[in-house]
């Protein structure tokens, strides 16, 4: 174990001007050169966990498979870039037709515990198998435990190309 | 509060009075520019460490995904081309600067007592850096990364009574391969860090413990402490070395090859520079004498340096000096052998595919994957239910990626929903075989030569008739001769009267009249193409 009595630093010792000038530009360029790299390898490090998920628009069958007050089920197949790999998420979302000739996308996860909800084609509703929620056909809620109506996703219309953004 | 804080720390680990024992070493007056070549290895071994542990992040080590990861991080990752061009071009920085330490350490004769560990614990240190350096190209998993570690492997194996054994430990398994990519990365990322860190740490400490050799006559006068008056010339270097470092980095891509392809053997591998001595020794040694160039030359080297503590054992320090001449006529034949086979080795390139070289088959690839009537584009587009076209990868197996091709429904499920026309037949076994040449090209970030509509309908025609027998630039059939460089043997009129009817040329010939096969357009542009491959 080292004893120190006492401060000996280079500062205590008698001053020097072309000593400091030195210990100044020794501490300015290694900190340069530290810096450079804390940007270079920091930003590369970083950069990927601050991109945005892309939105995509995909294509969601045709308009004419569609008919009024009857939600269709259809499996989307999404997939993104994931650094050097390729990952693929399946989400099911349900088309319904609006009497305006427009078409609404909800997406089938139930809003309490993320269960995969169903159309109920004979009581034209949307039920939760989990624990027993149930949405009507433009998603709000019915009955049963979820605190909110299935969200919805943007959707337009290209010719008879149904768009749905994910 | 700093100020007290630091105190308190002090108290606790007397960090200031290490830092003083650190930093006022005294010097012998005179210590030179010579002598901040240790600095800027430290600098160098920490830029490398730095930039692997980033590199480490994104690297997966499989056949499957370790050339697409490298081409991510080249591609995609933001800074992440420089930061690899920081390891990859680090990594001769640091084998020059740990050279060049060795021979300034020779010339000063500072291996001599009491400092032979010194020098020996360097020695070790220089040959785990080479290690590293061979084991580090084999990951990016490129053509050069595979060829080249096939050579090394087979080096090994030609070691008298353990070759075989030496070489399945360095394979990991029958081939090359998976099990070979897992071990190596282990080595380069764990095994080979530890091992330099004692070495390193052992040198630094034997270079406190018994000071420095310093200069063969010291300055008389005090010695000087080393910081700062040396220290502001180690970071005088150190700031140009690193300046320089970051310069190529950021403006010279690190290279990548094509995807390694084990059934591509045109390819004719050339190890990095600095095993190229060694690449170059092998050819005058060939076949049963082969062993001088892997085992004996090199092992006479390395048998030198290190029993040099041992066998000049006079306290003479100069190198021209009586006593120290033997050992001064071995060191500079040892450095201009390794110079005058390095140079060799660089000057003599040998003959085969160049690197940016697209052949025809990728071109008719091109046309087919891209062109006006793509069949790949009805699902590889932007929103579509394949990856877009730019995103694909070549992480299948050739046989995945041409059975796609043909039949690209069946091989991807999910690709097509159940209103979807299924696609017609995509295309024939040959076409296949184009796009996936014309992949591996892009994939590699080749780019594409200039396309005349000549060269399109080349391609074309050669991709459907001539790939069967010919083969240009690595890809195509062995049974007709090579025409990659067949513009040096015939001009554009012999050729096309060979494709015409080549047995009005030859007298007799095994090829197929195609005068009235092809057509007069088809024939002549085939003719244009191939006179000028030269």
């Amino acid at each position: 174990m080292i004893e120190q009595p006492a401060r000996i630093s280079p500062s205590s010792l008698p001053e020097n001007p072309r000593r400091t000038f030195l210990v100044r530009v020794i501490q300015g360029v290694h900190t340069t050169i530290g810096a450079t790299l804390a940007f270079v390898l920091g930003g590369a490090a970083l950069a990927p966990g601050l991109t945005r998920r892309e939105r995509l628009w995909l294509s969601a069958g045709d308009l004419s498979a569609l008919r009024d007050g009857e939600p269709r089920a259809v499996t989307l197949r999404v997939a993104r870039q994931d650094g050097a790999t390729e990952a693929v998420d399946r989400r099911v979302v349900f088309l319904v037709r609006s009497g305006d000739g427009g078409v609404r996308a909800l997406d089938s996860t139930c809003t309490h515990l993320g269960c995969r909800t169903r159309v109920n084609a004979d009581a034209l509703q949307i039920e939760c198998p989990c624990h027993g929620g149930v949405y009507d056909l433009e998603g709000r809620v019915v009955a049963g435990p979820p605190p909110r109506p299935l969200d919805e996703l943007p959707t337009r219309v290209e010719g008879t190309r149904i768009l749905v953004q994910v | 509060m700093l100020a007290r804080f630091l105190d308190w720390c002090d108290a606790r680990t007397g960090y200031r009075a290490a830092l003083h024992h650190l930093l006022d070493e005294r010097l012998p007056g005179g210590t030179g520019w010579a002598f901040t070549l240790g600095s800027v290895i430290l600098l160098l071994l920490g830029v490398q460490f730095l930039s692997g542990f980033v590199l480490a992040m994104y690297y997966v080590p499989s056949p499957l995904l370790a050339y697409d990861s490298v081409r991510y991080v080249m591609r995609d990752l933001p800074m992440g081309s420089v930061v690899r061009g920081l390891h990859v071009w680090g990594a001769s920085f640091l084998v020059v600067a740990a050279v060049a330490h060795m021979l300034r350490a020779f010339l000063h004769g500072a291996y001599k007592a009491p400092r032979e560990l010194t020098w020996l614990s360097g020695l070790a240190a220089l040959l785990v850096i080479l290690g590293f350096a061979l084991s580090g190209y084999l990951l990016p998993w490129d053509q050069k990364a595979y060829w080249a570690t096939t050579v090394t492997i087979n080096v090994a194996r030609g070691a008298p009574l353990v070759g075989e054994w030496l070489a399945s430990g360095l394979r990991g398994g029958p081939e090359l391969g998976a099990l070979t990519l897992g071990r190596w990365y282990a080595a380069h990322v764990f095994l080979l860090p530890a091992v330099l860190l004692a070495f390193a740490v052992a040198h630094l400490f034997l270079m406190r413990r018994h000071g420095i050799s310093g200069p063969l006559r010291p300055k008389p006068g005090p010695a000087t402490p080393f910081f700062p008056w040396h220290v502001m010339k180690d970071t005088v270097v150190m700031a140009v070395v690193f300046a320089s470092l970051l310069t190529l980095a950021y403006f010279v891509r690190a290279p990548l090859d094509e995807m390694a392809n084990p059934a591509d053997a045109s390819y004719v591998p050339r190890p990095e520079w600095y095993f190229l001595s060694l690449f170059q020794l092998l050819k005058y040694f060939p076949g049963p004498a082969e062993p001088v160039a892997t085992q004996l030359i090199p092992g006479l080297a390395v048998g030198f340096l290190a029993l040099l503590p041992f066998l000049d054992r006079h306290p003479e320090r100069r190198p021209w000096a009586r006593a120290r001449l033997p050992y001064s006529v071995g060191m500079a034949v040892l450095a201009a052998g390794v110079a005058g086979l390095t140079g060799l080795g660089l000057r003599d390139r040998p003959e085969g595919k160049a690197a940016n070289d697209w052949g025809l088959l990728p071109v008719a690839g091109l046309e087919l994957a891209t062109g006006e009537n793509s069949v790949c584009a009805r699902c590889h587009v932007a929103g579509g239910p394949a990856a877009p076209m730019e995103r694909t990868s070549l992480r299948r197996d050739e046989e995945w990626l041409l059975n796609h091709m043909t039949d690209p429904v069946a091989i991807a499920p999910g690709v097509r929903t159940a209103e979807d026309r299924a696609p017609r037949s995509a295309m024939g076994r040959f076409g296949a075989q184009a796009v996936v040449a014309y992949l591996r090209r892009r994939h590699a970030g080749i780019e594409p030569p200039p396309l005349e509509p000549g060269v399109r309908l080349a391609a074309m025609t050669y991709a459907s008739t001539c790939v069967v027998c010919h083969r240009v630039s690595g890809e195509g059939g062995t049974l007709g001769p090579d025409l990659t460089a067949v513009g040096q043997r015939r001009d554009a009129a012999e050729i096309q009267a060979i494709i015409e009817d080549a047995s009005l040329v030859y007298g007799e010939s095994s090829m197929p009249r195609f005068k009235d096969k092809l057509t007069g357009a088809q024939i002549e542009a085939l003719a244009g193409y191939f006179a000028g491959r030269k």
